[in-house]
C-alpha cells in the first residue's frame, strides 16, 4: 500500500504513514497531541487543523464554514491521508473562534442618520432677554413664557414649581442669557406636550453633550447605558445585580414580598438604589467629559411588568392572580424626583409600555431593537430570562407569550450552577467511549460551577453519548465511575474535587437534569403554542432572534440538540444580547422609535398559556431529548444515530 | 342521488405482532395470536383493512389474590389456588390469551422467589395452549428479578413480559431481547409518554414489532375518557405515519373496573346502583367495549361473563366487513 | 368549514381599535375561531366579511330540542369526529322504553321508577332523560292510555314509536304544548308522519338501513316542511351500525352534506350497543330494559365521554380523611384534578395507611400542569392549609408535597412557619414505600 509523508507544524522530520490513515493517527506518531474531546467522532470540532499543502479526503466537515474549508481547515479525526501533506495544528484558542455555531452578541452604534434636532424629544434652546426696567414690568415667568411662545411657538409649556423657583436667579446670574431644556412630546398634527426640564444660567456650547440614560430593570440584573443625546453615542454601559434579589429570586417571590408590610417600599428603594449606583458608576466611566448624575435629563426604562410596578412603587399583587391583570401597562411621564432617582430632579422618566402581566416593556423594547415589527420575514424572537418570553410574527401581526422556564439557564436552581462569570464551566465535551468529560472554564482557571451555556452543552453531550437516555435517566449500565448514586439519586461527575477551585466534585444530578428538561421544554412548548395559535408551522420561521442574559454567547448547535431551539439551519439564528436595554436606547434617542414601541405594545396579541391544555400537551411532548416528535429534529436524529451507531427502524 | 362517503386513505398502518410460538418455531403453544395490522380506524372496514380482530385475555394470578372483589373470588373459587387450573378454566371461558400476574409475596407471605415464579409460569404453559403474557408484581426490583428468571426459563416461547415503565425498562427489555420474548410498555394515559417509552425501548435495540404498548386506562367513572382519547389519538398518529405509535395496544379494563368501588363493594351503597354482581360485570363490560371502540387490540378482563359479551361484540364488529364490501 | 384565527383576522379591519373588548383584532379573531365571542361585538366588519364569516360558522349538524313541561333535551351541533379535537357538546338523551302492551299498573310503576331515578356521581346528579313509548300493541287507545298514565307520574320528554300513524296521533293528543319525538318514518309511511310532525311541531325520526335511504327520507320530509329530524340508521349488526353512524357524522362535518346533518338515534339492546352509541355519535339512546345496575354505568359513561377534554373534572378542594387519621398523621397535599386525586386517594386507601389528603384548588389541573401554569404554588398550598384550619387541628405539623414539585419546598416552608415540609414521591404508587422509608410509619 502506498505510503505518504506528513509534516506537522513545519517540523523538519515528516512522519510516514499508510494511505488511508487519519490525520489524528499521524499526529500521534509525530508526538503531537490533538485534542479530541468527543472521542474522534467529528462532533465537537475541537480537532480542527489546517492543511497548507497537499490534499486529504474529508469524511465530514461538520462545523466548518465554506470559508474555513477553502482555507484548508479540516477535522483531523475525519480526514484521511491520501497523499503527502503539510499540516498546521492551531492553538486551541484560535480554534474556538473558528467554530461556526457560537453566537456572540454584537456591539452598538448610534443609528444611521441620527439627528438630535429631528429625532430627539429633548430640545435645547438658547434664550436671550432684554433686561426689565420700570416700563417693562413683566414678571420673570411671563417673560420666559412669552419668549417661548413668540420665538419657539410653544403656547403651553408645563413648568414645575421647583423650576419656577430657579428662574429668577438663572436669568440674573446668566445676565439674561439662559439655556432651557424642553421635552417636546407629540406628533406634528396635534399640539405637542411641552414641559421644561431645566434652565441654566448661561448659553452652553451648541454641540456639548446632553445626557440621557437607557435602563433595563431585569429580575436578576439591571443594565444602564449612559448616552449623549446630541450625538447618540453610548459613553458607558454598566450593569449590576438587582439589589431586590435578596428579597426573592424570581418575580413571584418578589410579588409575595411586596405584599408584606413595608415590602413594596423596600423593594422600590432597593431597585432605585441599584439604578443610582449605576448612574454614578456610569458617570465615572465617561472619558473626556466631566459628567454628574444631575446632568442626566432624560431616562427611558424597560423592564418586565412586575419590575416596572416595583420601580414605581405600585402594588404588583394582581399580576400573579388570575386573570392576571396588571395595574398599568403604560405609565405617564414622570420626573426623576418623584421616584428618587439621582439624575436631575426634573429629568423626564419615560417608562416604556408593556402588553400584559407577563409580557412587559422589556419585550416591546426587545421587539423594537430586533426590528420584528418592521420585517417581512416570519421571525421568532426569544428573550431568555427567569421567564422565557417570546414573540412570533412580522410586520403584519405579532403574537406573544411567556412561560416560566425557571432560572436553570441562568445557572440557578441547579446544584452546581452559577452565573456566567469567571470560574464557570461554559462548555463541555464528553468522550463517546470513555464517558470522560473535558471542559472550558471562563477565565481559564479551575472551575467553581457550571453556567447556563455550560449546562446546555453538558446536557447535549450526555444525551449524544448515551450517558442519559432521551428521557434524562442516567444509564447506570455504563462502565464509568462518573455515574454514581449521590445524595439525591443518580448523578454524573463533571469535575473531580482535585480539579476544582473549592475541592469538591462538580456534578449534575437527576434533579438538575429534570430542571433543565423542564426549562427547555417550557420554552420550546411556548414556540409551538405560538405557532399553533396562528396556524403557521414552526419550521416556516425565517429567522430566530435571541436576546437575554445567557452570558456573552450561546451555542446554537447544542441548543438544538437538546430541543431548546427549533431545528433550523444555523444561519437563521442571531444572538442579540440584551435587547431590552437596546430598545430603551432606541426609544431614548428618537420619538419615532418611542412611538413604534407604543404601536408594538398595542398590536401584540398576548396568548395566555394557562387558558387551556394546549401548552401542557406541547410541554409534555418537549419533555424529551430532543423531542417526542423526532421528525421535528431531523438533524439531531441523524447525529444521534451516527453517534450511537443505530440504524433507523422501518 | 347516491350518497358518496368520503374515505380516509391513511399513509400509515399498525404493525402486526404475533404472541406465542408453535413447537416448530421453538415454543410449545398450540395456537399463536396475531394482532395489529390495521390500516383504518377501528372497524372502518369500508376504507381500510382490519386484518385481525381484537383479542380478549383473562388475567389470573399465581396464587389466590388478597385484594380482588369477593365476586371474582367466588367466580373462580374452584381453581383460584392453582394457577394451572385457573389458566385452564380461563382458556375454557374463551380467553384468547392468558395474563399471569405474579404476586409480590407467596402464599406464606414471603417474597415470591424467581424459582416460584418460573414454576407458576411453566405450570400455566403446560396447562394451556394459548399464548401467555407475564406481568411482574409492579415493583422495580421484584419485577426485574422475577421476569429475568421467567424469561430465561421460557426462551423462545414469545411471551410478552411486562411491565416496562419509563423508570424501569432496561432490564426487562434486555432479557426479552436475549430470549426472544416481547415486552409491554406501560405509560400513564398520555400520548407523549407512550411515544417516549417506545422510543426509549427501541433505542435499546428491541425491534418495534416486539413491543405492545399499554397506554393505561381509567375505569368507567375513574378517567376512562382519558384512556379513550389517548388511544384514539395514538391510533390516529399511527395511521398518519408516526412510526413510534404504530404498535398494537393492550389495556387492562378488568383490573381497572374491578378496582372501582362499584365493583368491589356490595353493601352500604346507594340503591340507585342496582344489583351488585350485574353492576360489576356491566362496569367491566362497558369499560372494555368503550376501549375496543377506541382502538384496543388486546383487552385484559377478569370475569367470564364480560369475556363472553365482549367477544360476541367483537365478532359482530368484524363481521360488518361483509356489509360494506 | 371553520376558519382559523389568522384567516378570520384577514377579514377584520385590522385597526386594533379595541372596541370589541379585545386588545387587538387578532385576539378577537382567535376568540371568534374558538366560538367564544359573537361577531357582532366588532362594529366595523364589512358586510362582505360578515357574510363569509357567518357562512363558515353555520352548524353542520342541526340542533334538535325535545321539550316537555320544564324539560329540554338537546342533540346535534357537534363539530368533531374525535372528542380530543375539541369536545362533544350535547350528551345523548337517554330514554327508557315502555310498551303499550304492558298493564296499566306496570306502566305506572315503571314510569315512576324511570322518572325518579337519580344517582350521584362526583357531586353531580345523573338522571334518565325521558321515556320512549313503543306501541307494540299497535293500538291507538292503548297508546293514549299509556301516555296519560305516564303523564300522571312523569313530566319528562317522551318519544312515540309506532308504525300505526293513528296511534301516534292518539299519543300526541296527551302532549299538547310539548315537542316529543315521533317515528319511525320509513319509505312507506313517511308522508303521513311528515304531515303529523308538521302539524304537531314534533320532531320526526326517519329510519332506513342505508345512507341513501336516510338522505332521501330527510330530503322528502324537509320538502314537506319538517325541519327537526332525527336519523335512525338501521344497521345489520353492531359493526354495521358503527360504520353508518361514523359515515353520517363524517358526511355532515367533512362534506357539509346537509341531508344527513341531523342527530341520530340508536335503539340499544346489548351492553356493547350502549357503549358504542355513547362513544360513537348517537344523539339519542333508547334502552330496551330499565335496570338500575345498567343505567348507572351508562349515565357515568355518558358523563365521562362528554366531559370537555380541555376542562377536566374537578373534585371539591378541601381536607379528606383516609383510614381514620389522627392529628399526628401526615398531611399529603395534592391538586383538585380528579384523576390526580383518585390516584393518590386510592393508593393511600389501598395501603391502609392513615393520612389527611389536602386538596388544593389548582383549577382542576394535575400537579405538573398546575405548577407550570402557576396554579399550584406555595401560596395556594398555604391557603389550603389555613382554610382547613390545620394549624390548630394538627398536633404534629407534617406536610408532604408531591415529588413533582420538590422545587416548592423552600417557599412552602417560608409560607408555613412551624410546619415540617417533606417532599413525597413523584408517583402515587410509591406512597406506601415513602411512608415506610421516609416517614417511618408502618
Ligand atoms: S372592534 Fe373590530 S376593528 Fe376594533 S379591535 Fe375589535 S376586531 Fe379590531
Amino acid at each position: 500500500m502506498a505510503e505518504h509523508k506528513v509534516t506537522f507544524n513545519h517540523q523538519a522530520e515528516p512522519v510516514v504513514v499508510k494511505s488511508g490513515t487519519l490525520i489524528t493517527e499521524a499526529a500521534r506518531l509525530a508526538g503531537i497531541e490533538i485534542n479530541q474531546p468527543c472521542g474522534g467522532q467529528g462532533r465537537c470540532g475541537r480537532c480542527v487543523v489546517q492543511v497548507i499543502d497537499g490534499k486529504v479526503r474529508q469524511r465530514s466537515a461538520l462545523r466548518l464554514s465554506a470559508e474555513d474549508i477553502s482555507l484548508g481547515y479540516c477535522l483531523a479525526c475525519q480526514s484521511i491521508i491520501e497523499g503527502d501533506i503539510s499540516v498546521i495544528v492551531p492553538e486551541q484558542e484560535k480554534i474556538e473562534r473558528r467554530l461556526v455555531t457560537d453566537r456572540t452578541a454584537v456591539e452598538v452604534e448610534p443609528p444611521l442618520g441620527y439627528s438630535p434636532e429631528y429625532h430627539q424629544s429633548l430640545k435645547r434652546y438658547f434664550l436671550s432677554f432684554a433686561e426689565p426696567n420700570y416700563e417693562d414690568q413683566t414678571d420673570d415667568l411671563s417673560r420666559l413664557q412669552k419668549q417661548l411662545r413668540v420665538e419657539l411657538g410653544f403656547k403651553d409649556v408645563e413648568i414645575p414649581l421647583s423650576l419656577v423657583r430657579k428662574i429668577g436667579s438663572a436669568l440674573r446670574e446668566g445676565n439674561w442669557q439662559v439655556t432651557v431644556y424642553l421635552n417636546v412630546n407629540g406628533s406634528n398634527e396635534s399640539e405637542p406636550h411641552v414641559c421644561m426640564v431645566d434652565v441654566l444660567p448661561f448659553h452652553c456650547e451648541s454641540d456639548s453633550p446632553m445626557w440621557g440614560a437607557a435602563i433595563d430593570i431585569g429580575t436578576t440584573t439591571v443594565t444602564l447605558w449612559l448616552v449623549d443625546l446630541w450625538t447618540g453615542v453610548v459613553h458607558a454601559q454598566v450593569s449590576e445585580y438587582n439589589a431586590q434579589i435578596r428579597r426573592g429570586e424570581d418575580v413571584i417571590s418578589r410579588i409575595i414580598y411586596a405584599d408584606k408590610e413595608g415590602g413594596l417600599q423596600e423593594l422600590q428603594q432597593l431597585v432605585v438604589g441599584t439604578i443610582n449606583q449605576l448612574i454614578e458608576l456610569a458617570c465615572k466611566r465617561v472619558k473626556h467629559y466631566p459628567v454628574q448624575p444631575e446632568d442626566i435629563l432624560k431616562l427611558t426604562v424597560a423592564g418586565n411588568t412586575t419590575m416596572m410596578h416595583l420601580f414605581l412603587g405600585i402594588p404588583p399583587s394582581y399580576i400573579r392572580l388570575a386573570p392576571f391583570i396588571p395595574t398599568f401597562n403604560q405609565a405617564p411621564f414622570l420626573r426623576a424626583r418623584e421616584i428618587g432617582l439621582s439624575a436631575n430632579p426634573h429629568a423626564i422618566v419615560d417608562c416604556l409600555p408593556g402588553v400584559a402581566s407577563y409580557v412587559g416593556a422589556d419585550i416591546t423594547a426587545g421587539v423594537l431593537s430586533a426590528g420584528l415589527d418592521d420585517t417581512q420575514k416570519l421571525t421568532l424572537f426569544l428573550d431568555v430570562g427567569t421567564n422565557g418570553e417570546m414573540v412570533l410574527g412580522s410586520k403584519e401581526w405579532l403574537v406573544t407569550c411567556a412561560c416560566s422556564a425557571g432560572p436553570a439557564f441562568e445557572g440557578a436552581g441547579v446544584r452546581d450552577g452559577m452565573r456566567a462569570t469567571s470560574g464557570a464551566i461554559e462548555e463541555v465535551w464528553i468522550h463517546s467511549e470513555t464517558y470522560e468529560p473535558s471542559y472550558r472554564v471562563i477565565g481559564g482557571g479551575k472551575p467553581r460551577g457550571i453556567c447556563g451555556s455550560g449546562l446546555i452543552s453538558l446536557l447535549a453531550e450526555m444525551f449524544m453519548t448515551g450517558v442519559i437516555d432521551k428521557a434524562g435517566n442516567l444509564n447506570t449500565q455504563l462502565s464509568t465511575s462518573r455515574i454514581r448514586e449521590g445524595e439525591h439519586g443518580m448523578e454524573y461527575v463533571v469535575a473531580w474535587g482535585e480539579e476544582t477551585q473549592h475541592g469538591k466534585d462538580i456534578v449534575i444530578t437527576r434533579v438538575d437534569i429534570d430542571n433543565l428538561l423542564r426549562a427547555k421544554a417550557a420554552i420550546y412548548a411556548g414556540f409551538l403554542v405560538l405557532a399553533q395559535s396562528v396556524g403557521v408551522p414552526l419550521e416556516e420561521t425565517e429567522q430566530v432572534l435571541i436576546g437575554g442574559s445567557f452570558g456573552k454567547y450561546l451555542n446554537i448547535e447544542k441548543s438544538i440538540q437538546i430541543g431548546l431551539l427549533p431545528d433550523l439551519p444555523w444561519e437563521k439564528f442571531n444572538f442579540l444580547g440584551n435587547t431590552a436595554v437596546k430598545g430603551a436606547y432606541f426609544a431614548l434617542l428618537s420619538q419615532e422609535n418611542r412611538e413604534r414601541i407604543r404601536e408594538i405594545a398595542s398590536k401584540m396579541t398576548y396568548i395566555e398559556l394557562s387558558a387551556d391544555n394546549t401548552f401542557y400537551e406541547a410541554f409534555m411532548s418537549a419533555m424529551f431529548l430532543p423531542h417526542t416528535d423526532m421528525s421535528r429534529f431531523p438533524s439531531v436524529l441523524g447525529a444521534f444515530q451516527t453517534a450511537n451507531k443505530l440504524s433507523v427502524q422501518t | 342521488m347516491p350518497v358518496e362517503v368520503p374515505k380516509e386513505k391513511w399513509p400509515g398502518s399498525v404493525r402486526t405482532i404475533t404472541l406465542g410460538a408453535l413447537p416448530a418455531e421453538g415454543g410449545t403453544r398450540k395456537r399463536v395470536v396475531t394482532v395489529g395490522g390495521e390500516t383504518a380506524m377501528p372497524f372502518m372496514h369500508f376504507e381500510g383493512e382490519i386484518p385481525y380482530p381484537p383479542v380478549v385475555a383473562i388475567e389470573i394470578k399465581d396464587r389466590k389474590p388478597d385484594d380482588w372483589s369477593p365476586l371474582l373470588l367466588e367466580t373462580w373459587r374452584d381453581v383460584i389456588d392453582d394457577p394451572a387450573q385457573w389458566a385452564a378454566a380461563a382458556e375454557e371461558a374463551g380467553a384468547d390469551l392468558i395474563v399471569l400476574a405474579l404476586s409480590l409475596t407467596n402464599r406464606d407471605g414471603n417474597p415470591t422467589t424467581p424459582e416460584e415464579a418460573v414454576a407458576s409460569v411453566k405450570a400455566v404453559l403446560a396447562a394451556t395452549g394459548v399464548p401467555l403474557i407475564v406481568f411482574g408484581p409492579g415493583q422495580a426490583e421484584a419485577d426485574n428479578a422475577l421476569l429475568v428468571a421467567v424469561s430465561e426459563a421460557t426462551k423462545g416461547e414469545r411471551l410478552a413480559l411486562g411491565i416496562c415503565e419509563d423508570k424501569n425498562y432496561r432490564t426487562i427489555v434486555a432479557t426479552a431481547m436475549a430470549n426472544g420474548h416481547l415486552v409491554t410498555a406501560r405509560t400513564p394515559m398520555d400520548v407523549n409518554l407512550a411515544k417516549q417509552l417506545n422510543i426509549l425501548i427501541s433505542d435499546m435495540g428491541l425491534p418495534l414489532d416486539r413491543i405492545l404498548m399499554d397506554p393505561t386506562t381509567g375505569a368507567l367513572g375513574y378517567g376512562i375518557e382519558y384512556g379513550f382519547s389517548v388511544m384514539e389519538r395514538l391510533r390516529l398518529a399511527a395511521l398518519q405515519g408516526d412510526k413510534m405509535t404504530q404498535l398494537p395496544m393492550i389495556v387492562t379494563p378488568g383490573f381497572e373496573a374491578w378496582k372501582a368501588k362499584e365493583s368491589k363493594v356490595g353493601e352500604g351503597v346507594p340503591k340507585a346502583w342496582g344489583d351488585w354482581l350485574n353492576r360489576a360485570i356491566n362496569w367491566e363490560t362497558l369499560t372494555a367495549m368503550t376501549l375496543v371502540e377506541s382502538g384496543a387490540d388486546i383487552v385484559v378482563l377478569r370475569h367470564p361473563e364480560s369475556v363472553r359479551r365482549v367477544k360476541a361484540a367483537i365478532d359482530e364488529l368484524m363481521a360488518a366487513k361483509a356489509f360494506v364490501s | 368549514m371553520a376558519l382559523s384565527g389568522i384567516q378570520i383576522y384577514k377579514l377584520l379591519p385590522q385597526t386594533n381599535c379595541k372596541e370589541c373588548g379585545f386588545p387587538t383584532c387578532l385576539a378577537f379573531a382567535m376568540k371568534l375561531a374558538a366560538k367564544q365571542v359573537e361577531l357582532s361585538a366588532c362594529p366595523y366588519v364589512s358586510e362582505e366579511s360578515k357574510a363569509q364569516l357567518q357562512e363558515s360558522s353555520a352548524p353542520p349538524i342541526r340542533l334538535i330540542t325535545l321539550k316537555s313541561d320544564g324539560y329540554e333535551i338537546k342533540a346535534g351541533n357537534e363539530v368533531v369526529m374525535f372528542r380530543h379535537e375539541k369536545t362533544f357538546y350535547n350528551k345523548p338523551g337517554v330514554f327508557a322504553k315502555i310498551k303499550t302492551s304492558a298493564a296499566e299498573a306496570d306502566v305506572k310503576e315503571l314510569a315512576g321508577r324511570i322518572n325518579d331515578y337519580r344517582v350521584n356521581y362526583v357531586g353531580i346528579d345523573l338522571e334518565v332523560d325521558g321515556i320512549a313509548v313503543e306501541d307494540d300493541a299497535r293500538n291507538a287507545d292503548k297508546m293514549q292510555k299509556t301516555l296519560s298514565v305516564i303523564r300522571s307520574v312523569s313530566k319528562k320528554p317522551v318519544m312515540l314509536f309506532s308504525d300505526n300513524v293513528a296511534s301516534i296521533e292518539a299519543g300526541l293528543s296527551q302532549l299538547s304544548g310539548e315537542t316529543p319525538l315521533i317515528g319511525c318514518a320509513d319509505s312507506e309511511n313517511w308522508e303521513k308522519f311528515a304531515e303529523l310532525a308538521k302539524q304537531s311541531k314534533a320532531a320526526l325520526a326517519v329510519i332506513a338501513d342505508t345512507l341513501d335511504g336516510l338522505a332521501e327520507l330527510s330530503e322528502k320530509a324537509k320538502a314537506k316542511g319538517v325541519e327537526d329530524l332525527v336519523l335512525v340508521p338501521k344497521g345489520k349488526n353492531l359493526g354495521h351500525e358503527l360504520i353508518l353512524q361514523s359515515q353520517i357524522r363524517r358526511l355532515a362535518l367533512k362534506a357539509n352534506f346537509r341531508s344527513l346533518g341531523y342527530p341520530t338515534l340508536a335503539f340499544c339492546q346489548t351492553h356493547a350497543q350502549i357503549a358504542q352509541a355513547i362513544a360513537k355519535y348517537a344523539g339519542f339512546l333508547v334502552i330496551d330494559q330499565f335496570a338500575e345496575e345498567l343505567v348507572y354505568p351508562l349515565l357515568v359513561l355518558r358523563q365521562n365521554i362528554y366531559t370537555d377534554p380541555q376542562k377536566p373534572i374537578q373534585v371539591q378542594p378541601g381536607l379528606y380523611e383516609i383510614n381514620n387519621p389522627q392529628p399526628t398523621d401526615p398531611v399529603l397535599v395534592t391538586t383538585n384534578f380528579s384523576i390526580t386525586y383518585f390516584s393518590v386517594a386510592n393508593e393511600v386507601e389501598g395501603s391502609g395507611l392513615p393520612a389527611y389528603l389536602l386538596v388544593a384548588d389548582a383549577e382542576g389541573m394535575s400537579v405538573l400542569t398546575a405548577w407550570a401554569a402557576g396554579k399550584f404554588d406555595a401560596e395556594r398550598i398555604a391557603k389550603a392549609v389555613k382554610a382547613a384550619n390545620l394549624d390548630t387541628r394538627m398536633s404534629r405539623k407534617r406536610l408532604v408535597l408531591p415529588g413533582a414539585v420538590a422545587v416548592l419546598s423552600g417557599e412552602v416552608e417560608a409560607e408555613l412557619p412551624g410546619w415540617e415540609i417533606r417532599v413525597g414521591p413523584r408517583e402515587a404508587v410509591d406512597i406506601p414505600k415513602f411512608y415506610k422509608q421516609v416517614l417511618q410509619v408502618n
